[in-house]
């Protein structure tokens, strides 16, 4: 008990004090990202019940099989990063490093399918500004579809890009054993944080990909 | 600290499972011709496995009620956001 009592700031009563208010700082802020992909959401809404029969065959041209794989490795990615986070609960180093250490590489193999997919919508011109062809109906509709999608789809991935950086750093961290069961408010927060880059992932997947398969 | 219980590992592994199920129902689901409910059922899904990543991988079930609070208004907010812009869209 006296290594807990040690592990906490003065201006705390206790380490449990002292991780529930920077669990609180961290929600916070998670609750701003979350209405800042809303404002996304609201506008992707607007527009998409303007124009259902522009948004369902633009929907049909995105990469299902390639981001439905993301979809998964994303999945997977927050499991590592809660089995790193329940490490750390129990001062498992090895284990947190090993488990951190796998989620930057999922991180990593997201965001590469990714740029796959990118890539694959270029050379089918469905980048618009850059290079956009469509011979279809209602064009103009289509192509402000897949604005939303590059719009949305690039700031997630900012999101997954900001969360591995910090997931390696306190990978490294953690191999040089600034961790212990009492404190790892670090991994803590950023699991809290990668997490909710897959609950946002959850919810641009189907309004961008799966709008009309039939 | 001897009081702090945390979930058991296969919690993760179970949540996991699920999500990747719900995965595969709303993929599949996509498929089917629908009509009106594709959407529905999706964003139903969604939520569901917004609600297992929350409540289990980020511990808000066993969280301080002042956090599950903050957790609620960031989606409260998006909500009262899209529907009453949604109002002004669909009455017009």
């Amino acid at each position: 008990m006296a290594d807990a009592l040690a592990a906490h700031a003065p201006q705390f009563d206790d380490a449990e004090q002292q991780r529930t208010a920077s669990n609180l700082g961290i929600w916070i802020f998670l609750a701003t990202e979350i209405l800042f992909f809303g404002v996304l959401f609201a506008a992707y809404a607007i527009t998409r019940v303007r124009f259902p029969d522009a948004f369902a065959a633009a929907s049909r041209l995105t990469n299902l099989p390639l981001a439905g794989t993301n979809t998964a490795v994303l999945l997977t990615s927050s499991l590592t990063m809660a089995l790193g986070v329940h490490a750390a609960q129990h001062g498992a180093r090895r284990a947190v490093v090993g488990w951190l250490s796998l989620t930057v590489a999922l991180g990593c193999a997201f965001l590469a399918i990714k740029a796959v997919e990118y890539r694959l919508d270029y050379l089918e011109h469905l980048v618009p500004t850059l290079d956009f062809r469509y011979a279809g109906p209602q064009a103009d509709q289509v192509e402000l579809f897949f604005y939303m999608y590059f719009f949305i789809t690039a700031v997630h991935g900012l999101h997954v890009l900001i969360g591995i950086g910090c997931i390696a750093t306190i990978a490294v961290m953690a191999a040089r054993n600034a961790f212990s069961p009492d404190y790892f408010t670090p991994i803590d927060v950023t699991g809290l944080y990668w997490h909710l880059v897959d609950v946002i992932w959850l919810f641009v997947f189907p309004i961008l990909y799966l709008i009309s398969r039939s | 600290m001897t009081n702090r219980t945390y979930p058991r590992p296969m919690v993760y592994v179970l949540v996991w499972l699920a999500l990747l199920v719900l995965l595969a129902v709303t993929v599949s689901s996509a498929f089917l011709p629908l009509g009106w409910a594709n959407t529905p059922l999706n964003l139903a899904v969604s939520v569901t496995q917004a609600a297992l990543v929350m409540l289990f991988s980020m511990h808000l079930r066993s969280a301080h009620p002042l956090i599950k609070i903050i957790a609620v208004i960031g989606f409260v907010g998006i909500a009262i956001m899209i529907i009453l812009t949604l109002f002004d869209v669909l009455t017009r």
